[in-house]
């Protein structure tokens, strides 16, 4: 070995970092395939795609982050010396382009995305530090509407992708809220609690329940929420047990989301779930999140998020979901499904001899334009050296020109030769 | 969606005939657990068995490889996984201790000097203690045997877990403080307590009838770990 790259930590020359991945072409492929069923699907539905810068300003970006996730930037400094950051996710610069350059717009306006994202964070069980995320968002509109528009959207994009085993439980952030609002509760007590459900830390729920003050009803509701999952009669039971006008809304909200998600078409895909606890700071309506039996994380996340247009001076409601890419790829591989990317059409391989090298090069461009993918060999094969290689390659047909008139085709899986060749 | 047994990882040692103890008094076989027949993976129906280590349970059931497991409180603080805790088991009590050499001055930890060495098998619980209470330590992670540490001069304390204490009075050491309490802890992914709710549901709820019991010997759950830390 050349003593100095011995020398040279081997890992920084031949590694990539931590949490970063490199696709191949066949994984480029399906992953390009997948984006493209979801930008279809999208597109279809009427949202317009944005692309935001990879960096921006860590001022801009942790206007609408939660302290988790700003933890979490990359930061680096321009020569002016403000500090930057890579996004860690696109619903922010949404919110920032939507109340700049897109404020005098007529609502509601309807956004995609596909990007790649950035988090320092232990990769780990479905995390990566760069990941890419395929997502809507829904600015302008409050009421069930909206919300069931979105459930639906995140149900027909999975489906667009491939996805045969999966559901999206919804939620409603407001009913937990409501039961935390009371006077009987401390800004600790309030804190205890809020932690424990969003660590889905049970035991710690019961202890901290015990310890507060809240009403004995109250703290069985609090108790019994992460169980209140189910179908309609739940949001029906939920209704009921609702002691405090702010749950009872969330409650109604809920059914008139899932009522809409009938005439949807969807709703067969959809369960509730009153204990879905997300990001206090963030969601303020309805929440969602996509499952599959095969993957222990969810493949998609999203919801209400009326707040954050407002803090960039822009008091516009929101709702969206954001799609995994990669995970949404693991969930495709482990359920043996998936979309065939298109390069696994019929491929070409053409080779020759110096003097049928203008006839060779002529079939490949003939064949381009039919729509084949053509390979011409640039290596001086034989026959027997070509068909060798398309094997290798799996590729499924072969012509060598040993001259201008002495053409031969021959095809997988044998590579016998062919005296009717398709390709002329 | 594809029915499959539901899967639990249980630790491998001390507490996994405990854990076998109250599986069976809620009807479920736990016969393929003995130790004569003992297999990393127990077969069974409507339950298999993941045979583990105690610190790795967490993990199985982050990414989902086990839809539920039992994990002690102590392991789940140091894993910092990402799983939903949904009952005490009441079993495998015991406390993690700071304690320093019985001949040490050291009464209170603030006490310990600057930089002191706090030998453990617990460094992110260790970190974060200190951390809490302002005390800077370094923290010497080792994988077994913690209190012969002090005895050689690696550390000046340890951060240990202890049943009853003897050990580490055995062992010449002395408790200084309480770290926290721990218990076994019934644990779920998070997207499985969702998938198979009715499944997980019903084991979370015969087990709770069951440590309920005075059998088990659990008194009231403690699961207090120092203002500053949790998992």
């Amino acid at each position: 070995m050349n003593p100095e790259i011995a020398a040279e930590p081997a890992y920084t020359r031949r590694m990539i970092p931590r949490g970063t991945r490199d696709f191949l072409p066949p994984e480029a492929a399906r992953k390009r395939a997948l984006e493209t069923a979801l930008k279809e699907t999208f597109s279809r539905w009427g949202y317009g795609e944005v692309i935001t810068p990879t960096v921006e300003f860590f001022e801009c970006l942790s206007l609408g982050d939660g302290p988790e996730l700003v933890e979490k930037m990359y930061r680096l400094f321009d020569r002016e010396g403000h500090t930057l950051a890579l996004r860690p996710e696109v619903t922010t610069p949404i919110g920032r382009i939507v109340a700049t350059r897109l404020r005098e717009e007529p609502l509601p306006i309807r956004l995609f995305y596909v990007a790649n994202v950035f988090r320092y964070e232990e990769p780990q069980a479905g995390r990566q530090r760069e990941f890419w995320q395929a997502g809507v968002e829904l600015v302008g509109a409050l009421g069930p509407d909206a919300d069931a528009e979105i459930v639906a959207l995140a149900v027909r994009a999975l489906e667009a992708a491939g996805l045969r085993d999966f559901r999206v439980d919804i939620g409603q952030v407001g009913y937990v809220n409501g039961l935390l609002e009371d006077g009987n509760l401390g800004p600790g007590g309030r804190r205890a609690l809020r932690r424990a459900l969003l660590r889905r830390d049970y035991v710690a729920l019961e202890e901290a329940l015990s310890a507060s003050g809240l009403s004995p009803a109250r703290r069985r509701l609090l108790a019994e929420l992460p169980r209140l999952r189910g179908r309609e009669e739940v949001v029906r039971k939920a209704a009921e047990l609702a002691d405090n006008p702010r749950s009872r809304a969330a409650a109604d909200n809920l059914m008139a989301v899932y009522q809409a998600l009938a005439a949807h078409g969807v709703q067969d895909r959809v369960y509730v779930d009153l204990g879905m606890v997300k990001d206090f700071d963030y969601y303020t309506g309805m929440v969602l999140e996509g499952y599959t039996p095969e993957l222990g994380f969810p493949v998609c996340t999203g919801g209400r998020y009326d707040n954050l247009i407002g803090r960039f001076g822009y008091d516009c409601p929101a709702t969206g979901f954001v799609v995994g890419v990669e995970r949404l790829m693991m969930a495709l591989d482990a359920q043996g499904s998936g979309l065939v990317p298109e390069d696994g059409m019929d491929r070409w391989l053409v080779g020759s001899t110096g003097a049928g090298r203008p006839q060779a090069l002529a079939e490949a461009a003939s064949l381009r334009e039919k729509g084949f993918a053509v390979e011409v060999d640039v290596m001086g094969r034989s026959v027997p050296e070509l068909l060798e290689y398309a094997r290798a390659r799996t590729v499924s047909r072969v012509v060598f020109w040993a001259g201008p008139d002495d053409r031969r085709e021959f095809a997988a899986p044998g590579y016998g030769e062919v005296t009717k060749g398709v390709g002329l | 969606m594809i029915r499959r047994p539901l899967t639990v990882a249980l630790p491998k040692g001390r507490l996994l005939a405990r854990v076998a103890d109250l599986l069976d008094r809620c009807g479920i076989d736990t016969s393929g657990l003995s130790a004569a027949d003992r297999h990393l993976v127990v077969e069974g129906d409507p339950v298999r068995f993941l045979i583990c280590r105690a610190a790795d349970v967490p993990t199985f059931v982050e990414y989902g490889a086990a839809d539920v497991g039992v994990a002690g409180k102590d392991v789940l603080w140091e894993a910092g996984r990402d799983v939903a805790e949904l009952l005490d088991l009441g079993v495998g009590r015991c406390r993690m201790v700071v304690a320093v050499p019985a001949a040490s001055p050291v009464e209170r930890v603030s006490q310990l000097g600057f930089n002191s060495r706090v030998a453990t098998k617990y460094p992110r619980v260790a970190r974060r203690f200190f951390n809490g209470q302002g005390i800077q330590v370094e923290v010497v992670p080792l994988h077994g045997n913690i209190e012969l540490a002090p005895l050689v001069g690696l550390a000046e304390a340890v951060v240990d877990l202890t049943e009853t204490g003897r050990t580490l009075r055995d062992n010449g050491l002395r408790i200084v403080a309480t770290v926290g309490e721990s218990t076994a802890r019934l644990v779920a992914n998070p997207v499985r307590y969702k998938i198979r709710a009715q499944e997980i549901d019903e084991l979370a709820a015969a087990l709770k009838a069951v440590t309920a019991s005075p059998q088990a010997g659990g008194g009231e759950c403690a699961d207090r770990i120092d203002r500053s830390g949790s998992a």
